[in-house]
């Protein structure tokens, strides 16, 4: 469903993918490890298709579309949603204003009809509680005020209102403390179905004892240079990075 | 500077009413007309050489033949379709500046508290009237070197109707009262003095919306309001200007505030060709909080501006003031406030903020804090930023499937609407979001209703 080619790309004539292959069929948990600055967010934001990043060369294919070819919002309604590492606040918009609006923008790109408020009103207070979220927050501003915590699991619980097909968390564990971390994760394993696949960024293997993987792959220096199966991000967490980057430097 | 050209209309119909606006209230009020009448002769219509003006061309005020205010019938539904038409209050309503019983609505108040037309208060409140009336705040002999006061003295020249509230010590409003000013001019052009005084006595408390809504036509509506906050009173006024986008529309709010009182300004300018309100509190007692929101919108060719003035005469106030505008269109948007701390005002802490969002290349907005300071320990801060969109807000809206126009859009309104959340009557901030989202996409329904 995901297939990424030699992709390279930078931000500011900065190369930071360089030449990237990652596969991810239907139904796959796929994590992506690596130390800081090896590419995680870039490859996420390339992903989302957020502005200022370029790439030079290599492909992208989703669900038989060239996926860089879309705007943002033609991905989201395709089905790629990003959790992203730092949500945006946005005051004076409503939670349940936003999410209608998105929900019915992806309805609308599908020619479907708009979801009747009553619906949609059920069904996000239904996910709310999924997400452990006081329904309350649907009437704040979007993020407006909301803890670390809150706004993580406010990714999640729009994720599973948009129901996308390619779920991308982009370091959704970062700077949650444990029960959040439980909150998120059960959200988002709720959400795990044949139909739907994820890519797990993070830095930490902690996330993936919640979030259990079916391949995790490791990030260095823009490119995967190893991947294996769950077992792999446990003897990251043991070792750190540090040898797997010797193992490259050894092969040069 | 006296101006040589022939006498406008709006100098020429006093001639015409003078012995119809005596018969209202006491001689001494005749005597303060007159008085007004002769200072706004001295000073005539403004132009843009005037300092307080520069950017808003009044020149209609001059070449129109604005009638004296003739009557019009509106009903009931008519203000059903309005943007006030769903709100719930005790309302007193006037239309073309006459009193409009048949579309007020009654209510209850607490003993002492006074919600009736001004001509009605003469009759009865005569002594509390009388005492306030034409007293509030003026410029005359404060600091400042363009103070200018010719349309305040407009207004008092025709001094007739309008609302008064009055609030007894210690009682406070359960209910939102409502000043309702409709226009609707199906007759040509004619000018109408709407006038509202309220007075909230020590320890009172109160809620006030005063709004002014356009029914179609080409009209001038030169409004003055004081409010008179006494000792350790809450007052949350809320005035929203949705006159007719072919009125031109010049108001005036002039507070008065004494020791622990607090005072909320909200103000929504979404109407008129040429809309101009001038909003200036006089902090003058101790430990006394002034808030200030106002949120501004000119679209096609309007002419927006708004000038706020805080006076800090006394030590250990705050204030707190954010407007925010969008000019889109050709439209042209104007931002003047003023920060006064005079020498005694130690530890004044107030802080200025005004932003605002160009959507066209034609838009344009003229801003300038100006921030006078006399007392040596004080905190005063202002920023104006003129900008664009947020850009990690739109990547936000798109990344969920929001098309980038409409995202754009939402983005705008929320840039105001936030100002507007600051109303603390649900039923108030609902209506003006609502007028809001509709203006700047006209014809659509929040996608939230």
């Amino acid at each position: 469903m995901l297939e990424i080619r030699n992709l390279h790309a930078s931000v500011e004539d900065k190369e930071i993918l360089k030449g990237l292959d990652l596969k991810v069929g239907k139904g796959e948990v796929h994590a992506v490890m690596g130390p800081n600055g090896s590419g995680k967010s870039t490859l996420a934001s390339v992903l989302a298709g957020r502005g200022g990043y370029e790439v030079s060369k290599g492909s992208v294919e989703f669900d038989g579309h060239d996926l860089l070819d879309l705007d943002p919002e033609e991905r989201a309604a395709e089905g790629v949603f990003m959790a992203f590492q730092y949500p945006v606040e946005i005051p004076g918009v409503t939670n349940s204003y936003f999410l209608r609006a998105a929900l019915n923008a992806v309805r609308r790109h599908h020619n479907q009809p708009e979801m009747p408020p009553m619906q949609f009103l059920k069904m996000v207070k239904e996910k709310a509680k999924l997400l452990e979220l006081d329904p309350e927050f649907l009437s704040r501003g979007v993020n407006e005020g909301f803890s670390g915590g809150e706004k993580k699991r406010n990714e999640i619980f729009q994720m599973a209102v948009l129901e996308p097909t390619l779920g991308i968390l982009d370091e959704t564990d970062s700077g949650l403390d444990i029960d959040a971390l439980r909150v998120v994760s059960a959200g988002v394993n709720a959400l795990r179905s044949a139909d739907r696949s994820f890519l797990v960024i993070t830095h930490y293997q902690r996330l993936l004892n919640y979030i259990v993987p079916d391949f995790v792959h490791v990030l260095v220096e823009g490119r995967i240079v190893k991947s294996g199966g769950k077992e792999l991000a446990l003897e990251l967490e043991e070792k750190g990075y540090g040898w797997i980057e010797e193992e490259l430097a050894s092969k040069r | 500077m006296l101006t040589e050209e022939k006498p406008n209309s709006l100098i020429a119909n006093h001639e015409q009413l003078r012995g119809l606006l005596g018969t209202y209230g006491p001689a001494s009020l005749q005597c303060l007309r007159d008085d007004a009448l002769e200072r706004y002769m001295r000073a005539g219509v403004p132009t843009t050489r005037d300092e307080e003006f520069k950017y808003t061309p009044l020149a209609d005020l001059r070449d129109i033949d604005f009638r004296p205010s003739y009557g019009s019938i509106v009903h009931r539904k008519d203000l059903l379709n309005t943007p006030v038409g769903e709100i719930e209050a005790i309302t007193l309503a006037f239309v073309n500046g006459e009193y409009a019983p048949e579309i007020s609505t009654e209510g209850v108040l607490p003993d002492g508290a006074v919600f009736c037309t001004l001509r009605e208060a003469m009759e009865t409140h005569e002594e509390i009237v009388l005492k306030h009336l034409g007293k509030v705040h003026q410029l005359k002999g404060k600091l400042g070197t363009t103070n200018d006061e010719r349309f305040r003295d407009l207004n008092t020249a025709y001094l007739s109707e309008g609302a008064f509230l009055y609030v007894p010590k210690n009682v406070a409003l359960e209910h939102l009262v409502h000043v309702l000013y409709v226009s609707r001019a199906d007759h040509g052009p004619f000018a109408a003095y709407p006038r509202t005084l309220v007075v909230l006595e020590e320890g009172s408390e109160a809620k006030i919306l005063e709004s002014y809504v356009g029914l179609g036509g080409r009209y001038f509506t030169n409004a003055v309001t004081e409010l008179s906050v006494h000792k350790n009173a809450h007052l949350e006024h809320t005035r929203f200007q949705a006159e007719d986008l072919e009125a031109i529309h010049i108001g005036l709010v002039a507070a008065d505030q004494e020791t622990d009182s607090v005072l909320t300004s909200n103000n929504a300018m979404f109407g008129g060709k040429v809309a101009r309100l001038d909003s200036n509190f006089w902090v003058g007692g101790q430990n006394a909080e002034t808030w200030l929101n106002g949120a501004y919108v000119g679209t096609g060719d309007q002419i927006v501006d708004n000038h706020t003035r805080i006076d800090h005469a006394v030590p250990n106030c705050n204030s707190f003031e954010v407007y925010k505008g969008i000019i889109g269109g050709e439209a042209t948007g104007v931002f003047n406030g003023k920060i006064f701390v005079y020498e005694d005002a130690q530890k004044t802490d107030a802080k200025q903020t005004n932003q605002a969002i160009l959507l066209s290349p034609t838009a344009q907005l003229n801003t300038k804090p100006q921030l006078e300071i006399f007392a040596d320990d004080v905190k005063c801060t202002h920023g104006a930023t003129v900008g664009q969109l947020r850009e990690d807000a739109r990547f936000y809206l798109r990344s969920r499937g929001i098309p980038k126009p409409e995202a754009d859009a939402l983005l705008v309104y929320a840039f105001a609407a936030e100002v507007l959340e600051k109303i603390s009557i649900k039923s108030v901030r609902d209506a003006l979001e609502r007028v809001l989202y509709e203006k700047l996409n006209p014809g659509q329904r929040p996608p939230g209703e």
